[in-house]
């Protein structure tokens, strides 16, 4: 009796939830039009009907523009936000089904040469992007160009990178605090480890993790017509990574562990190698209490610096509590930039117009770029413009320094042409390759020998010289 | 006597040992929840700390939780309930009824557990758009009827646990093929049913790539791909308390399909009903 009765409201169940499923598909696009006239109708300086606009992002803050967008202009705006991670297969599978529904797409440097060569942006040069060239900072309009210069992308942010330093520490040790003095101590690879050794000597590590530097070290392409290369500057880097984690000029944190925050706001203990490779694991870097108490006895010191992209800005901002106020921005060994969303239009949308108004909107609006400034609390527009009407701002956290007309500064030094879209993953097997050498699991020549394997069978079509 | 309370002891402890590295993450999670991102970020305790509304509010300014357990809900149940159902009739005529061509369906389905899903992503995707399925839970529930997985199992547990002579017994009575398969298999093979069932529902449940590739409106979402939501901030650290409570409250309807489902999970209450 039980199971019959079981049975029957199983399938009762299945059939209830299949019509409600089949329904509930009517009744909610059926309240969707509904608040779609009901917006249009509140807005009167909409005339058509079809005022809408699909945005498809991987940046929540595409949402915020998007709101302002139909508070300014009374167009409907729906915005849908999918997971970085799972973005480009998103847009890959709807655009190559022939789906017209998003009418924006954007993506990160990194998906864009993949998004050019498939075509899934529409050309912004025929909707007038031509009349807006060195509105936009250089490097940004660069990356949002295809392979044969067309326009298909805008950014609305810059992102290059710079380091960031203690002014208390620079004036102790160097007698300045100045952002230029600073910088020239860290021109290059050389120069970095004699100002490291300079700080160590004066009882402070210059950056907290051996990573800092990575940003600012894709001053030579990856590629270079169809072969692999790998410049000086690439050995350079690798024997810089080695020196600073061999010779103890760090304190052994990993980038974004506990140690690397705390960093920001104190000292820190200098942990060991072996801590920073978890081969020794008597030490949690994950737990500030244990952290604390297992590190009581380690020698305490104070970091320097870190290398972050602009919106590193708004990461120390929050984690630097009572030195704030204490810290500068200064150009690194080279220039170099991390991140960034852009832009532009699926080349399947049915309203590619009102899209590119929308886009015009986002980031060639001065108006936008100012309201960003102050929704965002600091994050750096494209907008030369913008930044020009900026650059006086100062930034109380960095000791009242300009920072939107440094950016801009290290923004225009930024080569774009050396990005290839083979960077991500070369540069991460460079990268394991030094972290092999550091802690001693591969010897120098292994180690290579392992990276241009990598390479050579990931990439077949690439030509690899060792 | 005494040798017999040392082992004993010694299970108990291996067992509560056990016991504690599984539920240890769940409580992590729990906890983790009620705390800040920068908490998280930059320590790790099991003391629960006090921004649980504060968590509650930054993921309800990304999404409607509610209406993500509902979505979820509407696709989940009924893809479990028919991925079951078939999969159960299917794996009686396989087990039970001897064909031409039986060796033959019982291979093809074999070879298709063997092929993963993703493979076919754009053509699926295509196809929706075709018949005007993209953005309807449909194309996540009719192709649950079609689980070879479940097949597969619930044909060797028929095999192994039903006798041929209660269906013929059944037969001899007059009943339908069906009625009998209604009345008489599906009560035998319901531990079967129930652990299937479990397994499909998580399943469904917790599903993500299909979801977020056929949904293309917000409010249609189910609540995995409405979580994975919360990471498209640049404020990521900020939202790792949020994404832990979600993720808290999403596994409590799994955690109640289970304490219902797990009744079921019997020893199988044929033993014993055909005398050799």
């Amino acid at each position: 009796m039980k199971l019959k009765k079981l049975l029957a409201v199983t399938l009762a169940t299945v059939m209830v939830a299949g019509l409600a499923a089949c329904g509930g598909q009517e009744t909610g696009s059926g309240s969707n039009s509904d608040a779609g006239t009901k917006t249009e109708q509140s807005s009167s300086k909409t005339d058509a009907k079809g005022d809408k606009l699909v945005v498809w992002t991987l940046a929540a803050d595409l949402q915020q523009f998007a709101e302002r967008y139909t508070e300014k202009t009374g167009v409907n705006v729906e915005t849908v936000i999918i997971e970085p991670a799972d973005y480009p297969t998103k847009v890959q599978t709807a655009l190559m089904g022939g789906e017209k529904e998003p009418d924006i797409i954007v993506g990160e440097p990194q998906m864009l040469e993949d998004f050019y060569t498939n075509g899934f942006f529409a050309s912004l040069d025929d909707l007038g992007a031509k009349d807006f060239d060195g509105k936009i900072v250089d490097y940004v309009w660069k990356v949002g160009q295809d392979a044969d210069g067309v326009q298909r992308a805008i950014s609305y942010q810059i992102t290059p990178a710079g380091i960031y330093y203690r002014r208390d520490i620079a004036q102790s040790v160097f007698g300045t605090d100045d952002p230029v003095e600073i910088g020239k101590k860290f021109a290059d690879y050389d120069t970095i480890l004699e100002t490291a050794q300079t700080l160590k000597n004066a009882g402070y590590r210059i950056f907290a993790s051996d990573s800092e530097i990575n940003y600012f070290s894709g001053d030579s392409a990856w590629v270079v017509d169809g072969a692999l290369n790998v410049s000086d500057a690439r050995f350079e880097y690798m024997d810089l990574v080695i020196s600073l984690y061999q010779d103890d000029l760090t304190a052994y944190a990993n980038q974004w562990s506990t140690p690397w925050f705390q960093a920001m706001s104190g000292d820190v203990p200098i942990l060991t190698a072996e801590i920073q490779n978890y081969e020794d694991d008597s030490v949690n870097v994950w737990d500030a209490e244990s952290f604390a108490e297992a590190t009581a006895g380690l020698e305490r010191t104070t970091v320097f610096a870190y290398g972050l992209p602009s919106w590193g800005v708004l990461t120390m901002r929050d984690n630097v509590g009572e030195t704030s106020g204490k810290w500068g921005v200064c150009a690194g060994p080279a220039y170099g930039f991390g991140g960034g969303t852009y832009i532009g239009i699926s080349s399947l949308s049915e309203r590619k117009d009102l899209a590119w108004d929308f886009i015009k909107f986002c980031t060639l609006n001065e108006e936008t770029a100012d309201w960003w400034i102050e929704a965002s609390e600091g994050d750096t527009v494209s907008l030369i413009s913008a930044l020009d009407k900026h650059k006086d701002d100062e930034n109380s956290v960095y000791g009242g320094e300009k920072l939107y007309s440094f950016w801009l500064e290290q923004a225009k030094g930024i080569d774009y042409s050396k990005v290839t879209n083979y960077d991500k993953f070369i540069g991460d097997a460079w990268g394991a390759s030094i972290g092999y050498i550091n802690t001693g699991q591969a010897t120098r020549e292994d180690a290579l020998a392992t990276f241009y394997d990598t390479v050579e069978s990931t990439y077949p079509e690439i030509t690899v010289t060792r | 006597m005494v040798g017999y309370k040392i082992k004993k002891g010694i299970l108990y402890v291996l067992l509560v040992i056990l016991a504690i590295s599984c539920l240890l993450p769940f409580m992590l999670m729990v906890v983790n929840s009620t705390r800040s991102g920068a908490e998280i970020s930059t320590s790790f305790t099991l003391m629960p700390s006090n921004h649980l509304v504060e968590n509650w509010e930054i993921m309800s300014g990304y999404f409607n939780l509610f209406r993500g357990m509902l979505n979820s809900l509407l696709v989940a149940v009924p893809a479990t309930l028919l991925g079951a159902y078939f999969s159960a009739l299917t794996a009686y005529g396989l087990a039970m009824y001897k064909f031409k061509g039986n060796k033959v369906i019982f291979m093809a389905i074999l070879i298709f557990m063997m092929i993963p899903g993703q493979l076919s992503l754009i053509g699926f995707y295509q196809l929706c758009t075709k018949l005007h399925l993209v953005n309807s839970y449909i194309p996540l529930i009719i192709p649950a009827i079609a689980s070879p997985g479940t097949v597969f199992f619930l044909r060797q547990y028929i095999l192994s646990s039903l006798s041929n002579s209660l269906v013929e017994a059944a037969r001899i009575d007059g009943a339908h093929e069906l009625y009998s398969f209604h009345k008489i298999v599906m009560p035998i093979i319901s531990p079967a049913l129930a652990t299937m069932g479990i397994m499909g529902f998580i399943g469904n449940w917790n599903s993500y790539l299909l979801p977020m590739i056929i949904l293309n409106k917000n409010e249609k979402f189910t609540l995995p791909v409405m979580m994975a939501t919360l990471r498209a901030s640049l404020d990521m650290v900020r939202n790792q308390g949020a994404t832990y409570l979600a993720v808290t409250i999403s596994v409590v309807p799994i955690l109640f399909v289970f304490c219902f489902f797990s009744k079921y999970i019997i020893s199988s209450i044929s033993a014993g009903a055909v005398k050799e």
